[in-house]
């Protein structure tokens, strides 16, 4: 009695009652997209509504087993779990494909994807490597370590093939920057290898992923602006000029400020920083823009200006981006009601896919912004508080996991409702508990429950 | 190092990226109409619901002009994105590479027309416009290939066209023909779209606006295979077709059959009217043709070649369009202006002198009368001398100038020299001629020609032009003593009644009293020995009438007119029989006018021998 008493008490249930809402609107989205008149009860196990809710009540069941298991389990065991999720990852490899991707485990309608699981093993056994490096001694070896263990999963995925998991496998990237771990030990090795100045850490290996961060932004900017000219006081310039002019201004700014203000014991390499970064930069931009224009072939050229929208093909490569815009576009504030999805529901099936990878289109079609606003607004409380609760743990291994499971989260969210409204590019994964789908369910429900459990026992872990 | 605060990064990466799905949320849905209207574009569709065309009934309500469906498959070129030639030419039945021809010939002509503006032949084909494919499929061939046309994503589909059936193999030329529009009414006129019939002659073409109903337009929402999946916004913009009224005609579908059943083999035509309403009963053009041959486009192109190269001129209709002098029947006019212009009296007497102008033996005739039974031809050019010289004048010349004028003026009241306008399309109709002093100034040149000189125009002969309808008016016109309504075919548009202009009474500015002395003339015609036109009398009722025999320039045969009504007093019937290089009006014309009378009072026919020799007749 004791020990349930304390697993209830301690059990978090804003993040409890936010995850069993979001099941709630998944079965009811899933329902009206593939709503059958013929068949309209909610528990008709020929429609894909009656699997949904089959599947959310057994996920509910295995999250219940897993409070009842203790945390530290996960902790011990997380190298057999990876190990074992491997095995799986290889050997789905060899069964049928479905849809062209060797992904499944099973037979038809009852397969699962190991690859939704092993995204849990992966954040648990790199919870449990982080865990045990001293940040201070890092070496070349840890920083190896942790992106062999990120990339054996990654790679296996990208077998079936499955490029949205594989996407998914860089979130950890963020983790690992929130943990502290650098990428100097590479960095410094290729650095020092000249000689021409010493460092002992370096601004680029600390900061690492925001870095990557920032130069994808950079080079989506300069494809953006590549072929659009900008008029700026009756002067038409090309883009691409546009943005070195601006950089170099910057560049400016900061050589000034730098000299005014800049430690004189560190002027030196800080020059030397701002002066390669401005060069990395600018050939950056100019050679993203060259090799867009130049060298890419046309398909590619193609791809990529459908994706950053300087081109339209509603009929052809853009097929499905284009309809589950539209259907989202004509949602309006309001929505057109529940079951009124002309565009996006089942029945019409202008969209295809739209009950699992194009699930957000018919939600927002339906429910409008206002909707749309809210599961947003309900997703960012999710991950927020994943991210709370994960700062509040006193052991690594809990938080770096529970850091895990919140980037999962974004990740998931971010494309999937990105490529409904055109801001990513198609990709297909599922979005957490509204698609459709009985293995994407499962493993965001272990997830979540895991991360319930390891909460609910924080404070036995001393410190 | 303070790692803590690395969680603001992660933290600002999910508000961030939070904000900004949410600015671009609100951008499509609420202030980006571009997305609403694509989403119009993909799901719902606008289909137009094209009415039956009217259907068309006699004055006995027998339903002359009915509907038969056949079918054209359309193509929308856009939406065939994926499509297997080979197996669609397996399904109609085409060689594959007639199946890419038949495209890129949808391609190169259907969108072409004449570009009223530059005078050039330009392309507005259109992807996105559906275009027939293969024209005028039967129910039973349609039937084989409609189901499987969902393979091809709303790219192919079947759209009813509607084509004529005419249960009675008559009346062609009053019906007309449909046959496919054209690009430039498709674009002058939204209703049409290509593949459909539109009128081209006839009752067909002139209530087209009416026949073809008003388009009704329905909203849907529909799948990806263009398949209609419920109605847009529960109908509210949805309007309904309103198909045409009933067109009721005047035409007697029964003596129309017998008319051309009683010409067959001869030229010529018959006309009927109805005095008392102007009703068409009958207008029969031989040799005429099946309409059937012109209904749909197969039959159209089978068919029409031959139509239009025959010798006998089927397509050609007579009553309005051929124009014949008058001849005798023209006398009747003669008689009554110069009764009204005083000039003679009832009772007035001129002698038959051969001199002057020809004429057969027969007794002096001694009133107007009997100038008419005999059709004395120097009685009636004594006559109208003195209605074309009236002394009002120096000269002959001058004086006759005066003259012709004032009798010109009676003969326009009599609606002739100018189209009576019936309702069938006005281009396909002639007015005929009747000359005024202009004309003889022009082609005879001032003050070169007197009575003398035009004196034939007294008897029906010379310039004097008339279609046999305005020959059948001119009956209906004296059995109405005095007043006519312009002949119509449609009696009834629904039970709104006929238009408004075939209300109207043309009253003709001749007294009442000088109609009796002509109608007497017109009853001896047929009942007095010595009348010429004693073939055409029956026991039952009066009929009256008067023959025309037309002089038909040297050695052609003449032709042979008769005009009459019956019964006499409070007539039924007015009709003109005009038959081509027969002879004498009473020997054929008036024979074929008794029939018809007896046909349309009776019903039944009496002298069967009559009818026999006259149907086996071949002139």
């Amino acid at each position: 009695m004791r020990t349930k008493d304390r697993l209830f008490a301690n059990l978090d249930l804003p993040l409890l009652i936010a995850v069993l809402t979001l099941m709630f609107l998944g079965v009811l989205t899933v329902y009206s997209v593939t709503y059958n008149p013929e068949s309209p009860s909610i528990l008709s196990m020929g429609e894909k509504y009656g699997k949904q809710l089959l599947w959310v009540g057994i996920s509910l069941f295995v999250g219940l087993l897993m409070l009842l298991i203790d945390a530290d389990i996960y902790r011990k065991f997380a190298e057999f779990i990876y190990l074992g999720c491997l095995v799986l990852l290889v050997i789905v490899l060899f069964m049928p494909p479905v849809h062209g991707a060797r992904a499944w485990l099973g037979i038809g309608g009852l397969g699962i994807q190991p690859a939704e699981f092993a995204k849990i093993a992966t954040a648990l056994y790199l919870a449990k490597i982080i865990d045990q490096i001293n940040l201070k001694l890092q070496n070349l070896q840890t920083v190896v370590n942790i992106l062999v263990i990120l990339a054996l999963p990654g790679f296996l995925v990208a077998l079936q093939p499955d490029a949205g998991t594989l996407l998914v496998f860089s979130s950890f990237l963020f983790v690992m920057y929130r943990e502290g771990i650098s990428f100097d030990p590479l960095l410094l090795r290729i650095i020092n290898y000249f000689r021409v100045v010493r460092f002992k850490t370096t601004w680029l290996g600390t900061h690492f992923i925001p870095f990557l961060f920032f130069t994808l932004i950079l080079c989506l900017m300069s494809l953006l602006l590549s072929n659009t000219p900008i008029h700026i006081l009756g002067l038409e310039l090309p883009g691409i000029q546009l943005l070195s002019l601006f950089i170099t201004l910057l560049g400016l700014i900061f050589l000034l400020l730098l000299i005014f203000f800049g430690y004189p014991r560190y002027r030196k390499n800080h020059l030397v920083v701002l002066l390669s970064a401005y060069a990395f930069i600018i050939m950056l931009i100019n050679s993203i823009s060259f090799v867009f224009q130049h060298v890419a072939k046309p398909h590619q050229k193609n791809r990529i200006e459908l994706f950053l929208g300087l081109k339209e093909d509603p009929n052809g490569d853009d097929y499905n981006r284009n309809r589950a815009m539209a259907a989202v576009g004509s949602g309006g504030i309001y929505g057109k009601g529940y079951l009124q999805a002309s565009v996006s529901s089942m029945r019409t099936n202008h969209v295809p896919e739209s009950e699992t990878d194009f699930i957000f289109c018919p939600f927002s079609e339906e429910w409008g912004f206002l909707g749309s606003l809210l599961l947003l607004s309900l997703y960012v409380f999710v991950i927020l508080r994943i991210f709370s609760i994960a700062e509040r743990q006193r052991s690594t291994f809990f938080r770096i996991y529970a850091y895990c499971v919140g980037m999962i989260f974004f990740y998931h969210v971010a494309i999937n409702v990105g490529m409904n409204i055109g801001l990513a590019p198609v990709i297909g994964i599922p979005l957490p508990f509204i698609s459709y789908g009985g293995s994407s369910i499962l493993a965001f429900t272990s997830m979540v429950f895991i991360l319930l459990k390891l909460d609910s026992q924080r404070k036995d872990v001393l410190r | 190092m303070n790692l803590e605060n690395r969680k603001y990064f992660l933290v600002g990466l999910v508000v961030f990226t939070g904000i900004l799905f949410l600015s671009r949320l609100a951008y499509m849905q609420i202030f980006d109409p571009t997305w609403s209207r694509r989403a119009t574009e993909i799901a719902e569709r606008r289909r137009e619901i094209i009415p039956p065309r009217g259907t068309v009934f006699d004055r006995n309500w027998n339903k002359i002009v009915v509907n038969q469906i056949s079918y054209n498959l359309m193509v929308v070129e856009e939406k065939l994105t994926t499509f297997d030639t080979a197996s669609f030419a397996k399904l109609i039945g085409w060689e594959k590479s007639e199946v890419r021809e038949r495209l890129l010939e949808i391609k190169q002509n259907e969108g072409y027309y004449l570009n009223p503006a530059t005078g050039k032949r330009e392309s507005n084909f259109r992807k996105d416009r559906p275009y027939p494919l293969i024209k005028d499929l039967s129910l039973e061939e349609i039937t084989q290939i409609a189901p499987f046309l969902g393979d091809y994503g709303g790219g192919i589909y079947e759209e009813p066209v509607g084509t004529r059936y005419y249960p009675y193999p008559n009346a062609a030329n009053i019906f007309g023909y449909m046959s496919e529009v054209n690009q430039e009414e498709i674009e002058k006129d939204p209703f049409y779209r290509p593949g459909m019939n539109i009128g081209r002659s006839g009752i067909e073409r002139s209530y087209e606006a009416v026949l073809r109903g008003i388009k009704g337009v329905r909203y849907i929402v529909t799948d990806a295979t263009a398949h209609e999946i419920k109605p847009y916004a529960d109908k509210k913009f949805d309007t309904l077709a309103t198909p045409s009224p009933n067109l009721i005609l005047g035409l007697d579908i029964n003596l129309q059959a017998y008319g051309e059943e009683l010409m067959k083999n001869k030229k010529g035509c018959i006309v009927a009217i109805e005095p008392r309403s102007g009703e068409i009963l009958t207008m029969v053009s031989s040799p005429g043709y099946d309409p059937n041959l012109l209904s749909g486009r197969k039959n159209i192109r089978k068919n029409y070649p031959a139509l239009v190269s025959d010798p006998n001129l089927p397509l050609f209709a007579r009553p309005l369009q051929a124009e014949y002098p008058p001849g005798s029947i023209f006398k009747l006019l003669q008689s009554l202006i110069c009764l009204q212009e005083g000039k003679i009296r009832p009772n007035s007497v001129f002698s038959c002198n051969k001199t002057v102008v020809g004429c057969h033996n027969h007794p002096t005739a001694t009133s107007v009368a009997k100038a008419i039974q005999y059709s004395c031809n120097p009685y009636f050019y004594a006559a109208v001398r003195k209605v074309i010289q009236p002394n009002l004048a120096n000269t002959k010349e001058q004086d006759a100038e005066i003259g012709l004028e004032n009798w010109y003026t009676y003969m326009t009241a009599f609606g002739l020299g100018k189209k009576l306008n019936v309702d069938i399309d006005f281009s396909a109709q002639r007015g005929g001629l009747i000359p005024n002093a202009h004309y003889y100034n022009r082609y005879l040149g001032k003050g070169n020609w007197s009575f003398s000189t035009i004196c034939s125009i007294a008897i029906g002969q010379g310039e004097i032009k008339m279609t046999p309808l305005q020959m059948a008016n001119i009956a209906a016109m004296i059995a109405n003593r005095g007043w006519f309504i312009t002949p119509h075919f449609v009696k009834s548009i629904g039970n709104k009644g006929p238009r408004a202009v075939y209300l109207k009474k043309h009253v003709v500015p001749i007294n009442q009293q000088h109609f009796n002395v002509v109608i007497e003339g017109m009853r001896r015609v047929v009942y007095e020995p010595g009348g010429t036109g004693s073939e055409a009398r029956s026991a039952d009722y009066v009929v009256c009438g008067k023959t025309g025999t037309v002089q038909n320039g040297k050695n052609k045969k003449n032709h042979s007119v008769f005009i009459a009504f019956a019964p006499k007093d409070n007539p039924k019937i007015a009709l003109a029989v005009f038959v081509e290089n027969a002879g004498a009006g009473g020997v054929w014309a008036a024979p074929i006018a008794g029939l018809m009378i007896e046909k349309y009072l009776k019903k039944s026919i009496v002298n069967l021998e009559k009818e026999q020799l006259i149907k086996n007749t071949k002139l």
